[in-house]
């Protein structure tokens, strides 16, 4: 569980990128973040493992104070919360596996790391991994020689490496197609139901939030301005926290509706009016049908 | 049809001038004056200081002009780089740049009466010696073998172990990759201190400090000499590489709850790691030379050989020596782009 109690982050020059935040997520939930650039939706997402520290206010990550001043005890927090971001970050000139193996830096001592020797435990971890986003057969190609989408899936293994509770991630699909978009975000649904994660996502299009989440926060010049269940997140709602109304490309491309049928996998069916106007739409879209995703929502 | 007509058309289009494109603005006059009165004042200036008294006369119809040489050559070369800069409409500061340049170099030059006129002068002197060079004594430089290969390993040696820490100099230098600030400021200063000191500077510290080839102790100043040459030039070279690497996979490893020197080997080495070891066969080639240079200082190897060589007015195996160096330079070179090419 994560809870902000009127958390604030000014930065460094003064400004406040984060003001009152008061939020509760539970454990298992997927929420997504929305609002427009620069609302804030980063800070708060880098908040929760300080790579931004918060500087007013209680914020606690699973039952544990959050400390930014402590470097161990970030140290100890990061490796229960992992991070995927929108330009992957993958080290390019290393093996996809190396890459992985680095979400287990927090529990590999710190020779092993240096010397690149780890333990076949944390290797097999790494496998399995890979293997929850189907790649492992890349294992030992290097990272530069996979497509965005094949990089953003190692992104995600490395983050499972960590056996997370927490995973964020601040715009994992910017950078990818509509099709690869939806996929690896069907992937990390997937997983986060297997496995009961709880997942914080930054999202640019409305449609994707609507597909995935369980929840919807909005955000607005660093405020939390619209929170709750992803049924409630209808058009009228988001036109009120982003103060104006949507065009086509917040909510997505047209032509993703129409690539999305033609994939074989696809479980869920995009509404042929990629709009998605009726409120109803968003819960219709929910896209793995898993009978404990009412009731995650309802444990907010 | 269409294809026998758009030749025909393209013809006379292409000739029609282009309509009027964006010129640069032209840079102000009154400045360019002022710049060629500094030149007018550098000239002065020349002439009064000057120390060769050569003259050079310009015969204008009944009246002789003269001025003094060297002074009046800077002083056309200053007027010819401010005239091109007008023409190519260089801005004001990029004029005054080119100009103080001239003028430095003229005033440095000028200080220790550099001229190219004295070698035709000491031709006669230097002809002997050149002609050794056309007989160069082959046998002698395969005699001293044991000289080439502790040169060699002198050069392996400090390579090795500089290269080793100069890495880890730099990734404490680096603010991207060190513990914290005052670690970084002091590191890099350190590392400036080294490197202001030349290779051959290191050498005669430390024949000084630990004795020469007549204590048997050269090649291992040699290698403490080059050592620190190495450290200095490494770290800096990669100490700039690491400050530019992408901060992503750097965030990344913090993300995952990595600690410092595992953030460093996991995300910042794999990506320094081509420059590196470009960095270490370049200090290698230097390495060769320079453990030639510093043998004349007294730490063994095929320098000091030279440098006996030379006292002994032996210039057939001086001469031998320096192609043989030539060679020795030019495998190494190959052998080092060879390994770069498999390895980017
Ligand atoms: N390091 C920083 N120092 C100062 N101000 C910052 C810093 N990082 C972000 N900000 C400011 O904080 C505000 C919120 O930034 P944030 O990155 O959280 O926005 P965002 O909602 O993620 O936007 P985007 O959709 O463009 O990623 C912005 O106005 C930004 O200029
Ligand atoms: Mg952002």
């Amino acid at each position: 569980m994560i809870t902000f109690e009127n958390v604030d982050v000014v930065y460094p020059n003064g400004f406040k990128g984060l003001s009152g935040v008061d939020l509760t997520i539970s454990r298992g939930e997927f929420v997504a973040i929305v609002g427009l650039s620069g609302a804030g939706k980063s800070t708060l997402i880098r908040t929760i493992n300080g790579l931004v520290p918060y500087t007013a206010g209680t914020l606690t990550v699973g039952g544990t104070l959050m400390d930014p001043k402590s470097k161990s005890k970030l140290r100890q927090l990061r490796s229960r919360v992992g991070m995927i971001f929108q330009s992957f970050n993958l080290v390019t000139r290393i093996s996809v596996l190396n890459n992985v193996l680095t979400g287990r830096s927090a529990f590999t001592p710190t020779w092993r790391s240096l010397l690149g020797w780890y333990r076949a435990e944390d290797k097999e971890i790494a496998f399995q991994s890979l293997e929850r986003v189907g790649i492992v057969d890349k294992a030992y190609n290097r990272a530069s020689a996979l497509s965005g989408g094949q990089q953003q899936r190692v992104a995600i293994a490395r983050v499972l490496a960590q056996d997370p509770e927490v995973i964020l991630a601040d715009e994992p699909v910017a950078s990818l197609d509509p099709p690869t978009a939806h996929q690896v975000m069907r992937d990390l649904r997937r997983i986060q139901q297997d496995l009961g994660i709880t997942c914080i996502v930054n999202m640019h299009h409305l449609d994707l939030a609507r597909s995935y989440a369980d929840r919807i926060i909005g955000m607005r010049a660093g405020s939390v301005v619209f929170d709750g269940p992803t049924s409630e997140a209808t058009d009228a709602v988001i036109e009120e926290v982003y103060q104006r109304s949507l065009t086509a490309e917040d909510v997505a491309a047209v032509d993703v509706a129409v690539s999305l049928d033609d994939l074989p996998t696809a479980p869920e069916q995009e509404a042929a009016e990629p709009t998605a106007t009726q409120a109803a739409d968003g819960q219709a879209q929910q896209p793995v049908a898993a009978p404990g995703g009412e009731t995650e929502q309802g444990r907010t | 049809m269409t294809a026998a007509v758009s030749p025909a058309d393209a013809g006379p289009a292409a000739e029609v001038k282009p309509a009027s494109r964006p010129t640069p603005p032209r840079p102000s006059l009154a400045i360019y004056l002022g710049l060629a009165a500094l030149a007018v004042a550098a000239f002065i200036w020349f002439w009064q200081t000057r120390e060769s008294t050569a003259v050079l006369y310009v015969p204008l119809g009944e009246i002789m002009l003269w001025a003094p040489q060297n002074p009046l050559i800077g002083f056309l070369v200053m007027l010819a780089v401010l005239a091109v800069c007008w023409r190519t409409r260089t801005g004001a500061m990029a004029a005054f740049g080119a100009l103080s340049f001239v003028i430095f170099t003229y005033w440095a030059g000028a200080r220790i009466n550099f001229s190219l006129t004295s070698i035709p002068e000491r031709w006669s002197n230097l002809e002997g010696q050149l002609q050794a060079f056309f007989r160069p004594n082959w046998s002698y430089v395969f005699g001293v073998w044991d000289q080439w290969l502790t040169t060699l390993n002198m050069a392996i040696v400090a390579t090795a172990l500089g290269c080793f820490i100069g890495l880890l100099l730099a990734m404490i230098a680096s603010p991207v990759s060190s513990p914290n600030k005052p670690t970084s400021q002091s590191v890099k200063a350190l590392n400036s201190v080294v490197r202001s000191i030349p290779d051959v500077g290191w050498a005669l510290l430390f024949v000084a400090l630990i004795g020469g080839t007549a204590y048997g102790l050269g090649p291992l100043a040699g290698v403490l000499a080059l050592l620190m040459f190495n450290i200095g030039i490494v770290a800096k070279l990669l100490g700039e590489t690491i400050d530019a690497v992408s901060p992503g996979p750097i965030e990344a490893a913090d993300a995952a709850g990595a600690n410092l020197l595992q953030r460093d080997r996991i995300a910042v080495l794999p990506q320094v790691m081509p420059g590196f070891v470009s960095y270490s066969l370049y200090v290698f080639e230097l390495n060769i030379r320079a453990s030639t240079a510093i043998g004349i200082v007294g730490v063994g190897g095929i320098g000091q050989e030279l440098s006996l060589q030379m006292n002994r007015f032996a210039w057939e195996n001086v001469a031998a020596i320096l192609y043989a160096l030539i060679v020795v330079v030019l495998l190494v070179d190959l052998f080092s782009m060879w390994i770069r090419r498999r390895l980017m």
